[in-house]
């Protein structure tokens, strides 16, 4: 269909307010946060915003009759091109349908519209005592339907889990326009196993099977007191020692991370007055709960920390824990300050190891880095093995970007080698499907069934999580 | 030209498209699509700067859709100064863009104080007979748009005589002089706030510095920058550096928070590529806003009389928060003044959408985010708004107006003013 042909029949479903079609602003739609389109545009054909249910049902009957593409989009913080329209097409843009729609205390669970944004939520929840816990670095914008299609975590996840444990229902329009609801219909239940698990199907397939309209979170009660602890090491391959110190003494604390050097630098460029120590590496452990549990807790990662730390920072002082807290939640994109006129791209920049292999798998990045002459700043998740690289280079210069791929390349076959995943939480996308043969073996196969089974007219977010090749 | 312009040369490549710069954006919470986003502006200057885009209209008004806030630039942890970016695509795309006649009536009203004397007639006569019948009179009717129709209701009300009128060249200091202050009387507050000149004057004296106020200042050039003129700000930049030079002033202060960071050379260095002459570069570090010079740089005066009782709220101006970090300074000053008691609003450090002419052009987005503004300000239940801008005086007064609100808008420095004069 041509594209004024395409706009004119958008304008006919939803009010033409919902319809963008103006060059510019396909052209804004036509990155995410990752590498891949800097490089490309993936330009739509046109843009909608609606804000119903039935709006997005009706948009999907349209495009399933016609054929044409759909991309769910959120907040566009997304890494990996999921939310963009590789095929042209439409972009179906949700993060305007903002709307909490209950919180229900009695049952601690919440029900929300997808454009909500994360940290908005959190917010909002506080005024109950509750919250949800996952806690991206991408709080401040992502929306928590982008968050569904990804299972997202986080900062805390070593102790409060993913997305997918938080989610107890969805409402979900299907790629023919079909709207379902799954986790039961009526099921206020937070313990549910009747029925196929339908739920965890569409949590985590990146908008590939349909579009999450509505979202059912269970949600914790918010802990009491919280503490964060910093252990400074000369001595990088210290660091993960600790972390497996720490778990074997049996605390499991709410967030653990690590920044490099270059991290350090970059946080504290960015923010002066945080000042963390210049150090080959900082563990950053989060402890919440009741006040006197974190209280001992935290005398308790010190007293073990010590052991390979040359200096240990213990704080339950508000304002100090949010600068440190906040150094580490912005070094994802305050990494680029190490380069006067470089910047970080996110390519390769998620691998996940077993918790075993965290030193070895720092170590052979940076040696990575150095064979093809790139800086990388190293941080993450290491209390789940979640490795974050940020290649730092000018990314206007094409030979620093072959480089650059090439790089990632070795990052995301080493981290498969030592047994991990090349992602712990940012997906597949447009930029890692070609491993998927390799981590997956013939589960791919029933995942290319189970897609065709839903989208068999493979309009729903076509080029993104299954390798394109194998797809027909 | 835009390439090289610094934060376009080097800078843009910097911006991983997080979407970070969303969160704070007060345009982008109204209009809610991605081509509102600050990230944007940085990805279309990008485009235009390689070739990937042509200037036309279409690009002229997208860089016409922010109020330079700096919310975004503040917010962004890759340090890009989307707003510094947004200017330079302005200045770039000027024969395309649909705001000439914003910039005509700019160039040739807001100059010079011979120049603001004919605003001043032209305002009164518009205000008094509306802007239709001006307008038919100066045979403008045509250029005039819907939105300039309801934007006359923006500035606020003249009345009397301009401030400058009343202002000698040099006000002497009361007792003996600590310090010569240039006193950078902008066109705001001279047009709509000639009391707020006279009590900033009166503060100064009383705090032992003399105050000169050279006859010849034309507009600081905030207001041209940000509608694509780069060339006439330049030209008064240098204009109004080379007076307070002759003059031989210690520090500059205005009580514009608009003014004094245009001043610091907040777009300096992005556009004014031929550098700048001595005048300029000898008053780096020593060009104050009102109530940082008071706060921080002299011993304050604390001899004042107790006012009647009257509770404020405080509007933080984004060129005062945002573009020179300074929050505390007028709340420091309000606590000082027995009788005032200080009630925070929500979301103090806001925008009020006025963005000095932004209302103007694009009316009903300014409205709806000062809207939002007046709810904050209703909350607190204050007798008075006070605020460090005339912009930002005049965005929340029409604001007041529409919601039938009777609060006066002063700058906290006018309540010092009268708390000195009753010690007499
Ligand atoms: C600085 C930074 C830090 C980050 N930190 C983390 C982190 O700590 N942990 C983490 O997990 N991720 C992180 N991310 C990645 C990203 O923010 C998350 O994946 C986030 O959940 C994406 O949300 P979004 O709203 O931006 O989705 P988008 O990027 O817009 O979309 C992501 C995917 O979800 C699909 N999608 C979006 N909405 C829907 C919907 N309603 N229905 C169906 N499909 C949909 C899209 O099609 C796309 O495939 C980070 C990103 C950045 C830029
Ligand atoms: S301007 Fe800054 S905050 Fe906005 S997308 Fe770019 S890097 Fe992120
Ligand atoms: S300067 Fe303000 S209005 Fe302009 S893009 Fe940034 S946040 Fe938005």
């Amino acid at each position: 269909m041509q594209s004024e042909q395409l706009v004119r029949e958008l304008k006919k479903i939803l009010s033409p307010d919902k319809v963008l079609y103006e060059k510019l602003d396909l052209l804004s739609y036509s990155y995410d946060s990752s590498f891949k389109a800097r490089n490309n545009r993936y330009i739509p054909d046109a843009v909608v915003l609606p804000t119903s249910t039935q709006e997005v049902s009706e948009v999907m009957k349209f495009a399933y009759k016609h054929e044409i593409p759909v991309t769910p989009r959120g907040a566009g913080s997304g890494e990996t091109c999921g939310a963009l329209a590789v095929k042209g097409g439409i972009v179906m843009d949700l993060a305007a349908w903002d709307t909490i729609e209950e919180v229900d205390t009695e049952n601690m669970q919440v029900q929300l519209r997808p454009g909500v944004v994360h940290a908005k939520l959190n917010e909002h929840l506080a005024q109950y005592g509750l919250f949800f816990p996952p806690d991206p670095g991408s709080s401040k914008m992502c929306t928590v339907g982008g968050m569904v299609a990804n299972n997202s975590s986080g900062l805390r996840a070593v102790k409060y889990g993913t997305t997918e444990q938080y989610v107890l229902g969805l409402e979900v329009v299907l790629p023919d326009g079909k709207v379902i609801t799954t986790g039961g219909v009526k099921s206020r239940a937070i313990k549910n196993v009747s029925g196929m698990n339908l739920t965890k199907l569409f949590i985590g397939s990146e908008g590939t099977l349909g579009v999450v309209t509505k979202i059912r979170l269970r949600l914790w009660p918010k802990p009491k007191a919280r503490g964060i602890l910093m252990a400074v090491y000369d001595d990088l391959e210290n660091a993960p020692k600790t972390v497996l110190d720490v778990y074997k003494s049996g605390i499991l604390p709410s967030g653990i991370e690590i920044l490099d050097s270059s991290a350090i630098k970059a946080v504290n460029e960015y923010k002066p007055e945080i000042n963390l120590p210049d150090a080959e590496a900082i563990l950053l452990f989060e402890l919440d709960g009741n006040p006197a549990s974190v209280e001992w807790e935290g005398n308790e990662v010190a007293r073990i920390a010590k052991n390979r730390a040359i200096k240990v920072e213990w704080s339950t002082d508000p304002k100090r824990m949010a600068e440190l807290w906040q150094g580490r939640s912005v070094t994802a994109t305050a990494a680029a300050r190490v380069r006067p006129d470089g910047s970080r791209v996110f390519a390769g920049e998620d691998i996940s190891v077993p918790l075993n292999k965290v030193t070895e798998s720092l170590r052979r990045i940076k040696e990575i880095g150095k064979k093809y002459g790139i800086g990388v700043v190293n941080y993450g998740h290491i209390g789940d093995g979640n490795v974050h690289t940020a290649p730092v280079i000018n990314p206007e210069d094409s030979a620093e970007v072959e480089l650059a791929n090439k790089l990632v390349d070795e990052i995301h076959r080493t981290a498969i080698e030592l047994g991990g995943s090349t992602t712990g939480e940012h997906g597949i996308g447009a930029v890692r499907s070609q491993y998927a043969r390799e981590e997956h073996g013939e589960a791919l196969d029933v995942m290319y069934i189970i897609k065709k089974a839903l989208d068999p007219k493979g309009i729903m977010n076509p080029g993104k999580l299954l390798p394109e090749r194998e797809e027909q | 030209m835009l390439q090289q312009v610094p934060a376009v040369k080097d800078l843009i490549r910097k911006c991983v498209r997080c979407g970070q710069c969303r969160s704070v954006c007060p345009l982008f919470k109204e209009i809610k699509n991605e081509g509102a986003a600050p990230r944007s502006h940085v990805f279309l200057t990008q485009l235009l700067r390689d070739g990937e885009l042509e200037p036309d209209s279409a690009l002229a008004r997208r860089a016409s859709r922010c109020l330079l806030c700096k919310s975004c630039s503040k917010e962004c942890p890759s340090g890009i100064p989307v707003d510094q970016l947004v200017v330079a695509m302005r200045n770039h795309l000027k024969d395309h863009s649909k705001d000439n006649v914003k910039r005509l009536l700019l160039s040739k009203l807001f100059k010079d104080q011979k120049s603001l004397k004919t605003a001043h007639f032209l305002l009164k006569t518009s205000q008094v007979t509306g802007i239709k019948s001006l307008a038919d009179k100066t045979g403008l009717l045509g250029l005039i748009s819907s939105d300039l129709e309801k934007a006359n209701k923006l500035t606020a009300p003249v009345s009397g005589k301009m401030a400058s009128k009343n202002i000698a060249e040099v006000t002497p200091a009361k007792g003996k002089r600590k310090v010569r202050v240039g006193y950078f009387l902008g066109c705001a507050t001279n047009l709509f706030y000639p009391a707020r000149a006279h009590a900033t004057i009166e503060v100064l004296t009383v705090n032992g510095c003399e105050v000169i106020t050279p006859k010849g200042l034309q507009c600081c050039g905030m207001p041209h920058i940000a509608n694509g003129d780069v060339v006439s700000a330049k030209t008064m930049t240098e204009n109004n550096f080379k007076l307070f030079y002759d003059f031989d002033v210690d520090v500059i202060i205005s009580d514009c928070a608009s003014c004094s960071s245009m001043l610091q050379g907040d777009y300096y260095d992005q556009l004014f590529a031929e550098g700048l002459p001595a005048a300029v570069t000898h008053f780096k570090g020593k060009i104050y806003d009102l109530n940082k010079f008071l706060v921080d740089e002299i011993d304050l005066n604390a001899n004042l009389e107790k006012l009647p009782k009257t509770t404020v709220t405080y509007h933080d101006p984004c060129h005062l928060v945002k573009s020179q970090g300074i929050k505390e300074e007028p709340r420091k000053i309000l606590k000082l003044i027995p009788g005032v008691e200080l009630i925070e609003m929500d979301g103090a450090d806001q925008c009020c959408g006025g963005a000095g002419t932004f209302g103007i052009s694009h009316y009903d987005l300014s409205r709806k985010i000062l809207d939002s503004k007046i709810v904050s300000i209703m909350d607190t239940s204050a007798d008075c708004v006070t605020t460090s801008c005339p912009a930002c005086s005049m965005q929340l007064g029409h604001g007041l107006v529409e919601h039938d609100l009777k609060l006066e808008v002063k700058h906290p420095v006018e309540f010092l003013a009268e708390a000195y004069r009753k010690v007499k």
